[in-house]
């Protein structure tokens, strides 16, 4: 059973973030693991232990030869990770991001990829599908559980009001949902392992691409302006005359939360 | 020379603080307070163990890390920072290199005649007049003593039945008790830095005359002190720990001279964050506490400042030619 997981490094949420001159976020410091990526380096060591046999591998993008974040899976339990660091890719848009992942997960030949359903610091939420329609594998979104029986994948699939139970044959993509597994913390004998650990660094013409079709130069896009997010608006007070749980009750259900 | 922790120590360090953030919070120190005795929770400390951590000083042979004292101290210093109750320094500092892996939890007489979860341990280390023995928690008789930081969960022991002896070895009970103020002191320095950090986010939010407190000069010299103290102790703190990594002949007195620095500063901290918190400060509601009232007990614990202090004069002493 060989798993490939897609893991981002981004900027320390707990740091204030900076933008570069051409307004996009500045990667230059220390990245870490994102957070919403240990879910998936989880939940592929829980197939392999499953599966008595096999490994995970890490596909990463990062500027610089970054990998303090890939270090972090590897110590969880990845035995090698594939890292795409080439300054071409500055200003990649999230198309570039999948071709490049693509590439780099097809030389792989995993039995299963996943992924996270979106990144903490981009969340476009749409690399894993174009991941999938780029190498032309079935892709599964929102998994909550994942099962693997012989050839085929099994996943509850998170929806707004339960989830749905689907099937497909490997290899596929599946973006899973974050809290679903408890990410294992790394052992200071995984920390020691991790060091020694085969990380093959790539670059964008190593994977067999056109630098004129990722990076800013084949981004389709531009980042025009950076504002504020809005300041959150004041609430909404209601003075109790004894009915006031009504308003609440259909606070809640215009919510779906009841 | 390089004076800064390698890279591997920092990894450990960061490994264990992300943990403690998420397993250490104050919910966990305050359960401890009103847990009864030998219903400590273990969540965190299973998690520490199966992380590596009370096994860094046991040689690898003996399914350990076979690492040394300047790999722990960093751990400690966040096992501080989150007043975490369990014992960690008598576990993994002092009873692990002489227990060897997968002992569980070890209490101690040896920082004291109070015993920190005595009740909670798997086994109690003793000192024994010139030796030090083991014993199960059963063949002693514990009372249930009344302390300043309830989340110590102390006791004082009745003379033990058929303890086991360990050793008579004085150099082995030294380096035992010097293990035990080292990781102490470590603690302290945790300590301190989570009162200093807790506090300086206090007074940069709350507000009088229309400003944030912090923003008084007079609140800024105190928190300056504070900060200054515990920088000072820091370095002295790593120094003992490579001093007795190296096993030098200067151990005694560096170990010495980082307990009594730690306790100091940590104590100062704690006396310049109660009065910048003012009167909530002093409420159980306010999680200084917490911090405050493990600072007092261990500045007393495994010696205090007038016994290491005095432990450092003589070092000096008896290096000053004859006259």
């Amino acid at each position: 059973m060989h798993v490939v997981v897609c893991v981002k490094q981004i900027p320390d949420p707990a740091e204030p973030g900076k933008l570069e001159g051409d307004l996009t976020l500045d990667r230059s410091g220390k990245l870490i693991l994102d957070e919403s990526d240990s879910y998936g380096v989880e939940m592929a060591l829980q197939l392999v232990d499953k599966a008595g046999g096999g490994e995970v591998t890490l596909v990463s993008m990062a500027p610089n030869n970054e990998n303090s974040g890939l270090r972090t899976a590897l110590a969880m339990g990845a035995a090698k990770a594939i890292l795409i660091s080439d300054p071409l890719l500055s200003g990649a848009g999230a198309l570039d991001t999948a071709k490049v992942l693509a590439a780099a997960i097809k030389s792989a030949e995993p039995d299963l990829v996943l992924t996270a359903t979106e990144s903490s610091d981009g969340y476009t939420g749409t690399v894993p599908e174009q991941i999938a329609a780029l190498l032309g594998l079935p892709s599964i979104t929102f998994a909550k559980e994942v099962h693997i029986d012989g050839q085929s994948v099994n996943v509850r699939r998170q929806t707004e009001d339960g989830y749905d139970e689907v099937t497909c044959s490997l290899p596929a993509v599946v973006s899973v949902t974050a809290g679903v597994v408890e990410p294992r913390y790394p052992s200071f004998k995984g920390i020691m392992a991790a060091k020694s650990k085969p990380v093959e660094e790539q670059t964008v013409v190593g994977l067999g691409l056109d630098p004129a079709r990722v990076g800013v130069a084949g981004a389709g896009q531009e980042i025009v302006a950076v504002e504020d997010a809005p300041v959150r608006e004041a609430g909404e007070i209601i003075v109790d005359d004894g009915e006031a749980f009504t308003n609440i009750v259909s606070f809640l259900d215009g919510l779906k939360l009841i | 020379m390089r004076f800064s922790w390698s890279q591997d120590q920092q990894a450990f360090s960061d490994a264990v603080r992300e943990l403690l953030a998420k397993e250490g919070t104050p919910l966990v120190v305050r359960a401890a307070w009103d847990a009864p005795p030998g219903h400590l929770d273990r969540g965190v400390w299973d998690s520490l163990d199966a992380m590596g951590v009370l096994a860094v000083l046991v040689p690898e042979a003996a399914g350990g890390l076979g690492l040394d004292e300047t790999f722990l101290v960093p751990i400690l210093e966040e096992a501080g920072r989150v007043a975490l109750p369990h014992p960690i320094v008598e576990t993994a500092m002092v009873a692990a290199p002489l227990l060897g892996a997968g002992i569980g939890m070890i209490a101690s007489d040896l920082g004291g005649p109070l015993v920190p979860c005595a009740a909670d341990a798997d086994r109690i280390l003793l000192h024994q007049g010139d030796t030090l023995a083991v014993t199960d928690g059963d063949a002693v008789e514990l009372t249930a003593a009344t302390t300043v930081d309830g989340a110590r969960r102390a006791a004082t022991l009745s003379t033990p039945r058929h303890p086991e002896v360990l050793t008579d070895d004085p150099a082995v009970i030294a380096l035992a008790l010097d293990r035990g103020a080292l990781g102490t002191a470590a603690m302290l320095v945790g300590l301190g830095q989570a009162m200093l950090d807790l506090t300086v986010d206090y007074v940069s939010q709350r507000q009088q005359f229309g400003v944030p407190i912090g923003s008084f000069q007079a609140v800024k010299h105190h928190l300056t002190n504070a900060a200054l103290a515990l920088e000072f102790a820091r370095p002295a703190v790593a120094r003992a720990a490579w001093s007795v990594a190296q096993s030098t002949p200067t151990r005694a007195r560096d170990v010495s001279m980082a307990k009594a620095m730690a306790s100091d500063a940590a104590e100062l901290v704690g006396r310049q964050a109660l009065q910048c918190h003012g009167a909530i400060g002093y409420t159980v509601e306010a999680d200084l506490h917490l911090y405050l009232k493990r600072t007092w007990a261990l500045a007393r614990a495994w010696g205090d400042t007038a016994h290491h202090t005095d432990r450092v004069t003589h070092a000096l002493e008896a290096d000053l030619p004859s006259a």
